[in-house]
C-alpha cells in the first residue's frame, strides 16, 4: 500500500512521535507506515484520515503493479 | 508509572522503552537464575526464582499495556508477533513432517534407534500442534 502520510504529516508541522501520540499508536508503527513497510489496521486508517480531515482513500492508495 | 514518565518528560518512547527492558530483564534474570540453580544442585532455589520471574514478566507484559494510556504495545507489535509466531509454526511444522515420519520409518525398520531426547521432543512438537489446532479453532469461532 502507497501512503503520502510524510507529505501529510509535515504539512501539519508534527513530528512522527506527536502523530503516534494523536492517534494511539507508537512512534515506530508511524516510521513503519511511512516507509511502507507496514499496513495499518482499517481502524488506523480512519484515525488518520480523521485526524487530516480527509478520506482515507486520499492518504492511502493501493500499488499499482497489484493485480 | 508509565503515565507519569510521560507526563514528566513528555516522551512516550522512554516509558516503552522502560517497559519492554523491564520485562526482557526480569525474564532474563529468571532464565539465568534457573541455568545457575541446574549448574550448581540448587534446583529448588532455580525452579523458584525462574517461576517467580516468568510469572512477574509475564503478569507485567500482559497487565501493563491495560492499565496505562500510554501506548506499550499497538497493532503493529500484535502483527510482528503474530509473523513471528506462525513462521516459526511453519518451520517446526516443515521440519517435522520431513523429519518425523522418517525416524518412525527407519526406527520400525530397526535401522535406528532413537534416543529419548528425540521422542521427547517429538512429543514436544506434538503438543505445541494440538494447542495450535485448539487454538485456532477457538479463535475462529470468537
Amino acid at each position: 500500500m502507497e501512503n503520502n502520510l510524510p507529505r501529510r504529516r509535515e504539512a501539519a508541522g508534527l513530528s512522527q512521535g506527536e502523530l503516534a501520540e494523536a492517534v494511539g499508536v507508537t512512534r515506530q508503527t508511524i516510521n513503519a507506515i511511512e516507509r511502507e513497510r507496514y499496513d495499518p489496521s482499517l481502524e488506523l486508517a480512519f484515525k488518520l484520515a480523521a485526524h487530516f480531515e480527509c478520506h482515507i482513500e486520499d492518504i492511502f492508495q493501493p500499488e499499482e503493479n497489484n493485480d | 508509572m508509565f503515565d507519569n514518565i510521560v507526563s514528566e518528560t513528555g516522551d512516550p518512547g522512554r516509558a516503552r522503552r522502560l517497559y519492554y527492558r523491564s520485562v526482557y530483564a526480569i525474564v532474563t534474570v529468571s532464565i539465568v537464575g534457573l541455568l545457575a540453580g541446574m549448574a550448581t544442585g540448587r534446583e529448588l532455589i532455580g525452579t523458584s526464582i525462574y517461576c517467580v520471574g516468568v510469572w512477574l514478566g509475564g503478569g507485567i507484559s500482559f497487565l501493563a499495556p491495560k492499565l496505562t494510556d500510554v501506548p506499550l504495545q499497538d497493532e503493529r507489535d500484535t502483527d510482528l508477533y503474530n509473523r513471528a509466531s506462525g513462521l516459526t509454526l511453519g518451520v517446526l511444522f516443515v521440519g517435522g513432517l520431513s523429519v518425523i515420519p522418517v525416524i518412525y520409518v527407519l526406527e520400525a525398520a530397526r535401522r535406528i534407534e532413537t534416543p529419548p531426547e528425540v521422542n521427547g521432543a517429538i512429543f514436544l512438537a506434538s503438543g505445541l500442534f494440538l494447542m495450535w489446532g485448539v487454538s485456532y479453532g477457538i479463535v475462529k469461532r470468537r
